[in-house]
């Protein structure tokens, strides 16, 4: 495992995306760079994704935080900063 | 054609708004109401048929007075929100019971607030009242007629209320504008083709779930608001006291607690004022 535990965050991310989306995704090809809007998902199933998220790192996000994120790596930073 | 008929009545009611005193424009109004009734065949069988599904009457005569009288009402709705200034300024005609911890929200202006209402009594109104407070976002499905819904936006008073195309692609959009403290208001009693099955008046009926996810996930407070009419271009607006879903963990489980507590409300509201009800909407699929 890497020094911060980014890949490990990494890998559970791609767990909660394969069970929360909707609609068929390679999710083992989605890495730190993957733009988010490049995931498919919409108003409706980004809401259940971040349910699932916060669920599975037992943290709150901040909407306001969220809603700034533009890639799959800046996710797993904001998971990292609120203790993921 | 039926575009250009259901046009050509809409400037028509218009004329008559700008000609006639508030409570004559109002009965004009509900008159050209009952007319739509008499025309309409289809949505009059989807509206009998609703309000006999729904249980409100087990008479068909009656169902057709209060289909009727429904209809009555919408042309009405068209009216008074033409003329809303004349409401919203007079708190003898805009009678308004908020709750503590709703008020504490309004009034606060870091916080958002998740408005849920459904297409009973006038939900312009309280748009309109709700945007004296924060601004509102109300989510909304281009009218069938591009006309009518030009015509329609151009006259009513708009304030600090503007709609959202309901299939605007940004993601965020209810989540930056929750974070920014402002309103979203939301009729969650359309067929929703996404939503989950909830009863409503005891049969399942797809339901939208953007106000309870965001509710969960934004942690955003949440009430529903009637606003019924007591007399033409008079009313009450009433907003419940919070909602409050704590997370168990089970998605699913969680916006289903809070979409039947929404419908519990529409609920209540229809049975008091089955009249004030847009009953010609296929609901049940």
């Amino acid at each position: 495992m890497d020094a911060d535990g980014t890949a490990d965050v990494l890998v559970r991310l791609r767990d909660v995306l394969r069970d929360s989306a909707v609609e068929e995704h390679d999710w083992d090809a989605v890495e730190a760079e993957t733009p988010i809007e490049s995931l498919g998902f919409d108003s409706l199933t980004i809401l259940d994704v971040l349910y699932d998220v916060e669920e599975e790192f037992g943290i709150a996000l901040d909407p306001k935080q969220v809603v700034k994120t533009r890639t799959v790596g800046e996710i797993i930073t904001l998971l990292q900063q609120n203790g993921a | 054609m039926l575009h250009l008929l259901e046009y050509w009545a809409a400037r028509l009611a218009l004329f008559g708004v700008d000609l006639l005193p508030p409570a004559a424009a109002s009965r004009w109004a509900a008159a050209l109401g009952s007319l739509w009734w008499t025309a309409d065949r289809q949505r009059r069988r989807v509206a009998i048929s609703n309000i006999l599904r729904a249980g409100v009457t087990n008479d068909a005569t009656e169902a057709r007075a209060i289909g009727r009288g429904a209809s009555r009402h919408m042309g009405m709705v068209l009216v008074e929100s033409m003329k809303s200034a004349l409401v919203l300024d007079d708190p003898e005609r805009l009678r308004v019971d908020i709750p503590g911890d709703v008020a504490a929200v309004l009034e606060d202006p870091d916080r958002g607030l998740i408005v849920v209402s459904g297409h009973f009594g006038n939900w312009e109104i309280a748009g309109q009242w709700l945007s004296r407070y924060k601004p509102v976002a109300g989510i909304s499905r281009p009218m069938t007629n591009p006309r009518v819904q030009e015509l329609a936006l151009d006259r009513r008073q708009r304030r600090a209320f503007r709609m959202i195309p309901k299939y605007d692609p940004d993601p965020g959009r209810f989540l930056k504008l929750l974070g920014d403290g402002e309103i979203l208001a939301l009729l969650v009693d359309q067929h929703a083709r996404r939503g989950i099955d909830v009863p409503l008046f005891g049969h399942p009926a797809k339901t939208h779930t953007t106000a309870a996810m965001l509710h969960l996930v934004a942690r955003t407070p949440l009430t529903f608001l009637v606003c019924r009419r007591m007399a033409p271009m008079t009313f009450e607006l009433s907003l419940s006291p919070l909602i409050e879903q704590a997370r168990t963990g089970d998605r699913e489980a969680d916006v289903e607690a809070i979409v039947r507590t929404l419908n519990a409300h529409l609920e209540e509201a229809i049975r008091r004022d089955p009249d004030q009800y847009l009953w010609g909407h296929r609901r049940w699929r």
